[in-house]
């Protein structure tokens, strides 16, 4: 096995449309992978697939080796592939603090949960994140008194919290300002220091900042994917893509 | 510069310690109140002789524990359901049947039979040997609390599995309310039928009250620290958006058929002792009536706030008990206005809207 994340001939057809059309795609371990693509290209229901939302038409997705297509959610969660939303998503009424700490790693179940205590590790491990996001200040404070940018942290946060080896963040930085989206790179690359991550992201100064390798959809198959420099160097994907020398 | 960093470091531990501190279970000031109300019911039966005031005591405990079980699951977990008296009445029906089907034994029927009078009329001769066990008060009491709540898991298993919840599920649980109406009404040499079972040994007495009392207690306690428990905070994070606890690892349909259980067991509960303490029950008992005006007190009193339930319950079937007489006619167009008042007016309830205007004062000043 090579890569961390493998998939095999993805297709994935909705009422008559093919979305995901035979997808050949992997990601090895620890690496930051930047996935590009217009309106369209099938981004999204990439990850939606991955992590078990809808089921695919065909193909298969490992992870790790282990044939997870088809498996729910919560499974493919506990196997290992964490996902941050493209809308904000997180629990309104909740503390920021319980955010973080129901996404914490460990035990699932009704029962386990039940009974398990916050030990002083996890507390602490709670803080470092939120001083990592920077909302440490607003520990206590419901999640939706929080700006769009700060949510969008947050939800990273929690991901964070969660462990988990492979992270899917679906264009973590839209709606926010210039400098948001700097902060929010900049947490990037430190969560991918020792996680697995695929970034959707449609700013290519934010792509420019962190990518290193990068995968571009078109119209649900795989149309370039290498060192960022060469791929936007790629005249079908200026075409499709970036167009109009919008990049150069 | 060096300055603000140092204030911030130090507001930080501040937060910090306050955060890995375990906020109490109940607030020091609603311990010491909450027992002055419970041994002000306590002592009503010594220091008063009014026997209406001690049957509503105990009909308003009951109904404050079924609001509490709807609190807990509409509140706490988002599940509305229109059909909790279903487990109410299961659990009323088991024992009301116990208690008829012993006291005929000592007081036969005008024809001389030993069994239930409204089997009599309907044709049996003896009592059915499938109901023989229920002779047995500790078999009866067992079939009250567990076949409701092992009912509330079948229920669990065949919607919340199959992501059936919100709207859908509310409609759910009232069809099994009226399903469970037209069964009781069908089989009324079984139930009574219209006319409910009625006519057997009560137990509207003071051991009976503090016995009401002390379950209505363990209920609220075991909620507070069921809600405040890590269960809790994945409730209410499912609450409030399933769809992210299900990508952040939750099997969230067991964690609803877990709540609503408990739910059931608390319903049932209720039930039971209702049953024993009023010594009347019909199929209005199990309806969507009852099941509706239970979420009213929920709503009124304050949803997701556990007291709310008893304020609800106390306030509204108070002032049914004390109005209705002189409202008669219109007393149900009151409870439905008020519904739409607080709904439209007061979401968070009495006690929620009381909670929000205190937690504000401090910062306008």
């Amino acid at each position: 096995m090579s890569g961390l994340l493998e998939i095999k001939g993805l297709t994935t057809t909705v009422s008559g449309y093919t979305i995901l059309n035979n997808l050949d795609f992997d990601i090895a371990e620890n690496e930051l992978r930047v996935l590009l693509g217009p309106n369209g290209a099938g981004k999204t229901t990439l990850i939606a697939m991955i992590t078990g939302q809808y089921k695919p038409t065909s193909g298969k997705i490992y992870f790790a080796g282990q044939n997870i297509t088809g498996l729910p959610p919560d499974k493919i969660f506990q196997i290992g592939i964490s996902r941050k939303f493209q809308v904000p998503n997180m629990y309104e009424t909740l503390s920021l603090f319980n955010n973080v700490m129901v996404s914490l790693q460990g035990g699932r179940r009704v029962f386990t949960t039940l009974f398990r205590k916050l030990s002083g590790e996890e507390a602490d491990r709670i803080w470092e994140i939120l001083e990592f996001i920077g909302l440490a200040d607003k520990a206590d404070d419901a999640s939706d008194t929080l700006s769009h940018g700060e949510r969008q942290w947050l939800e990273l946060g929690m991901l964070m919290a969660a462990n988990s080896k492979l992270l899917l963040l679906d264009e973590p930085t839209t709606g926010m300002t210039e400098q948001d989206k700097h902060k929010t790179a900049e947490l990037i690359e430190k969560i991918a220091m020792n996680h697995t991550v695929l970034l959707v992201e449609h700013d290519m100064h934010i792509v420019r900042l962190i990518a290193r390798k990068v995968t571009v959809l078109h119209q649900g198959h795989v149309l370039a994917e290498g060192p960022l420099a060469e791929v936007v160097e790629n005249e079908t994907v200026r075409q499709v893509y970036l167009g109009k020398g919008k990049f150069a | 510069m060096v300055e603000a960093t140092t204030r911030l470091t130090a507001r930080l531990e501040l937060a910090k310690a306050k955060g890995i501190r375990r906020t109490p279970l109940v607030p020091l000031w609603a311990l010491v109140g909450g027992a002055g109300i419970v041994a002000a019911i306590a002592a009503y039966p010594v220091y008063g002789s009014n026997t209406y005031v001690l049957s509503l005591l105990g009909k308003f405990l009951c109904y404050s524990i079924f609001a509490l079980s709807i609190d807990l699951i509409w509140g706490f977990a988002g599940i509305l359901s229109l059909g909790q008296a279903v487990y109410f009445g299961i659990g009323a029906y088991f024992v009301a049947l116990s208690l008829k089907i012993n006291y005929a034994l000592d007081n036969p029927t005008r024809y001389g039979g030993k069994f239930p009078d409204f089997m009599e009329w309907n044709g049996l001769t003896e009592l059915p040997k499938f109901m023989e066990p229920l002779i047995s008060t500790p078999f009866a009491i067992a079939c009250a609390l567990i076949v409701p709540t092992l009912l509330a898991l079948l229920f669990g298993v065949i919607t919340f599995k199959r992501r059936i919840y919100g709207v859908y599920c509310a409609v759910i649980t009232l069809a099994e309310s009226l399903i469970l109406q037209d069964f009781i009404i069908e089989y009324q040499a079984y139930t009574g039928g219209f006319n409910g079972i009625t006519d057997y040994d009560n137990y509207a007495n003071m051991y009976f009250l503090w016995f009401i009392l002390g379950v209505t207690v363990v209920f609220f306690f075991g909620v507070r620290a069921l809600t405040h428990s890590r269960v809790g905070v994945v409730l209410k994070s499912i609450r409030d958006n399933d769809v992210r606890a299900e990508f952040i690892g939750y099997n969230v349909a067991n964690y609803r058929i877990f709540v609503f259980c408990v739910s059931a067991f608390m319903a049932a509960a209720a039930g039971a002792m209702y049953a024993a303490w009023v010594g009347l029950i019909s199929f209005l008992d199990t309806g969507p009536v009852f099941s509706i005006e239970a979420v009213i007190w929920t709503a009124v009193g304050g949803r997701g706030t556990i007291i709310g339930s008893f304020i609800g319950a106390f306030l509204i079937k108070g002032a049914e008990f004390f109005l209705s007489g002189v409202l008669a006619f219109w007393w149900q167009l009151v409870i439905g206005g008020l519904f739409i008042f607080v709904v439209l007016v007061m979401p968070d309830g009495i006690v929620g809207t009381v909670a929000n205007w205190l937690r504000r004062r401090p910062r306008a000043t």
